[in-house]
């Protein structure tokens, strides 16, 4: 029965797949071969290091505490990257506790659930290398059941942590991604702290390596060494492996009731009042019709860290680069990070038009407002903060980056850029409909369908270079060419805004009707 | 008698497959009018087109004498209002909210509109819902507020596809109640069901749809007639010449 359940739940995974994502899967699938060997290669190399005559004459600071200290550092890291990667999508509770219906025992179905939820290839990788890591490193035999038992307390105890952190991220939304902004920037100010001051740093740092490595070692991945390099005897070690044994089961139980708890209550949703002043504002701003839309964009959980990505992203990075030497970088990289910001808020609001509403986009339909009117107000309510964004841009070009361009060029190089995204989201919205999922923590990308989130981050550079890029002699020819293309592209749409309707009523129309 | 809809040789189809196929139909205003017919019938379809939702390829429609073509078509809507099957709802927005935003569209006079909302929705058991968000609404409760949402807006047509689905019996009477009121106010109501007892009870003339056709109409005359001897659900079983199964199941 564990088997058809495995394959039952492989099929879903591969119904839901279409042609491209299937391809992308091979991709994945190889990525995790070549990330697998990288792995283990990478342990064995550093616990051999010492080992080599090469390396002792090589490297002749490689004393032992430096090397333990080389070793404490992968492990923790190695322990942080596991934490990160740890992957927790792979069970389908909707779609399983269909199941419960046909009459299949909750308790089994759970049971097996639970199981399949651990085997995540990506989990299934770390804990192997974290196995062949410390068995590598084993001197006396007690130390290996001590080992795997530590692995597998190691797994079940960051599986559990994620479970409920996911579930804390989901609540307290902004308060966690505030915390994680400061945490980077944190960690930007370390970095600058420690490249500006390596040297003293270090030669004080090197008589105090013994203390650091003490530290280390009660970190999580310092403590899984510590079950293979230290010796505590048959009675420690089996004092230790029961109660390791007995922690991971009592976590495994625990996971077994959370899915238990899952299947018989699928989304628990509280009716809570709720009182909504972004709709009320809005509604204000922008109208009843695009304000409405606009609500719904803001409304989603991505879209919302999609917004605190974009304003941090150009706050770190822009600085940064103004301080590069390497003109080039400057006059390409700056404006194209600069361009990309209004398209990601183009993105979010036009690459999916009616994958916030769906069906309910039918109702629309019934009002007694033209159908061409109302799109027309969303198209319109859509480009504004966009467009808004990208004339703050472009007057911030012109003022502290005069070097890129004349005010001309950056102007029609910027708007060229912007109206082949909008182009490429105005297709999008047609020809790539998909239903957007209320979750920032989708598997699939929750707004836009995975081949344009490709194309974007493919085209946001490709362009990048096509429009930015200095041609010197030939740049009259670019901007006649981007000049006449804006132009024809803004009398067309503005002219033709029924090709909206057209497209609605003959690509969309009948799937929201269909879907239930 | 005057028509409220007028249907007249009426082709839809979907990919090609048509699913109403030359349907005549003429509905009188200020009536109940059941419409009945098996899964798959064509039912949903044809308040689809109704509401202006689907296109049609073949034949006419008028709605209170105006014909359903581009040219009339947002008097027609200003004039109808519906209920379909799942509702269709705001799901981001309160029960309230909700409510207020489609009385906007549709201009219905604001003065004393929340407090017959309020009343509505009290007579429904779902005022306590005003301010709780569409999508965390019971199936039924979401129901009943896409119908206190259609009565709000003071149609001259309303169609109801299965509004008495996962509604409870006293809504399911509350609401006829109400249907019978907006009646009596010369609204003219188009209820499609699988509850025949439902429809025989509440509705003045009764249709009967199969293979996207109508089989039968039944006037409050015509079903005198016809059940002195038969029940509903036996004349329905006639017109859509229900093949008799029961052996298949005998193994049972």
């Amino acid at each position: 029965m564990f088997y058809r359940l495995l394959s039952l739940n492989w099929r879903i995974f591969i119904s839901n797949l279409n042609r491209f994502q299937l391809l992308l899967t091979i991709g994945y699938i190889l990525f995790l071969g070549i990330m697998l060997v990288n792995l283990i290669g990478t342990a064995i190399v550093v616990v051999l290091m010492d080992s080599d005559p090469w390396m002792q004459v090589q490297l002749p600071w490689l004393t032992p505490d430096i090397y333990s200290f080389i070793l404490l550092v992968f492990g923790n890291a190695y322990w942080v990257m596991h934490f990160s990667f740890t992957n927790m999508r792979l069970l389908n509770i909707e779609e399983n506790r269909k199941l419960l219906g046909f009459g299949f025992p909750l308790d089994r179905l759970a049971k097996y659930l639970t199981l399949i939820g651990f085997c995540h290839p990506v989990n299934i990788i770390y804990n192997f290398t974290w196995l062949v890591f410390l068995l590598i490193q084993v001197d006396y035999a007690f130390q290996i059941p001590v080992a795997i038992a530590a692995v597998a307390l190691n797994y079940v105890i960051i599986y559990s942590i994620k479970h409920r952190f996911i579930r804390v991220v989901e609540k307290r939304f902004i308060a966690v991604v505030i915390g994680f902004f400061i945490l980077i920037f944190g960690l930007f100010q370390m970095i600058s702290l420690f490249a500006s001051n390596s040297s003293r740093i270090f030669a004080e740092f090197f008589p105090q390596v013994e203390k650091v490595n003490a530290f280390l070692s009660w970190l999580p991945g310092g403590m899984l060494i510590q079950t293979v390099t230290i010796y505590y005897g048959w009675m420690n070690a089996a004092i230790i492996f029961f109660f390791s044994v007995l922690l991971v089961g009592l976590t495994v139980i625990d996971h077994f009731n959370k899915t238990k708890q899952g299947l018989l209550n699928p989304g628990l949703k509280k009716a809570e009042e709720e009182s909504s002043t972004l709709w009320k504002v809005l509604r204000k701003v922008m109208g009843r019709n695009a304000g409405k839309y606009y609500f719904y964009v803001m409304k989603h959980p991505y879209n919302r860290l999609q917004v605190l990505t974009l304003t941090i992203i150009p706050i770190v990075y822009v600085p940064l680069l103004m301080n590069v030497e390497f003109e080039l970088a400057r006059t390409i990289l700056i404006p194209t990070i600069l361009a990309g910001i209004p398209v990601a808020l183009l993105a979010m609001g036009m690459a999916n038009m009616y994958g916030y509403e769906n069906r309910e986009f039918l109702l629309h339909l019934q009002f007694p407002i033209n159908l061409e009117k109302q799109l027309k107000e969303r198209f319109l309510g859509v480009i504004i903060l966009p467009l808004l964004v990208f004339y703050l841009i472009t007057v911030f070009e012109l003022l502290m980056i005069p070097e890129i361009g004349s005010p001309l060029q950056i102007f029609i190089a910027n708007t060229f850029f912007f109206l082949m995204f909008m182009l490429l989201f105005v297709w999008s919205s047609y020809f790539q409909y998909q239903k957007a999922t209320y979750s920032s923590f989708s598997y699939k990308h929750p707004i836009i369908p995975q081949k344009v989130t490709f194309a974007i981050s493919f085209l946001i550079f490709s362009m990048g270079y096509l429009v930015f890029v200095p041609l010197n002699g030939l740049e009259w020819y670019r901007l006649t060419i981007m000049s006449t293309v804006i132009v024809i592209m803004a009398i067309y749409l503005w002219q033709h805004m029924d090709v909206l309707v057209n497209l609605f009523k003959n690509r969309v129309l009948m799937r929201l009707w269909n879907e239930l | 008698m005057e028509r409220a809809v007028e249907i007249n040789k009426l082709i839809k189809r979907y990919e090609g497959e048509p699913v109403l196929k030359g349907l005549d139909l003429d509905i009188p205003k200020g009536t109940i009018f059941g419409l009945i017919g098996p899964n798959g019938a064509g039912k949903s379809t044809l308040i689809g087109v109704l509401t202006g939702l689907l296109s049609f390829e073949e034949g006419d429609i008028k709605i209170h004498g105006m014909e359903l073509n581009t040219k009339n078509e947002l008097k027609i809507k200003r004039l109808t209002a519906s209920v379909l099957q799942p509702p269709l709802l705001f799901e981001q927005f309160s029960s309230l909210e909700f409510i207020e935003y489609i009385c906007e569209i549709y201009e219905v006079e604001k003065e004393g509109l929340i407090e017959k909302a309020y009343s509505l929705m009290d007579y429904f058991d779902i005022k306590d819902f005003a301010k709780i968000k569409v999508n965390k609404l019971s199936s039924g409760s979401r129901k009943k507020l896409a119908f206190v949402t259609a009565v709000l807006l003071e149609p001259k047509l309303l169609l109801l596809d299965e509004p008495f689905e996962s509604v409870d019996v006293i809504s399911i009477e509350r609401m006829k109640n109400v249907i019978r009121r907006l009646k009596n106010k010369g609204v003219t109501i188009i209820v499609t069901s699988h509850i025949l007892e439902v429809v025989e009870n509440l509705c003045d003339d009764i249709a009967i749809l199969h293979n996207g056709k109508i089989k039968a109409y039944l006037d409050s005359i015509s079903r005198k007639e016809l059940q002195k001897d038969s029940s509903l659900h036996e004349i329905f079983e006639k017109f859509v010449e229900v093949e008799k199964k029961d052996q298949i199941v005998e193994w049972l």
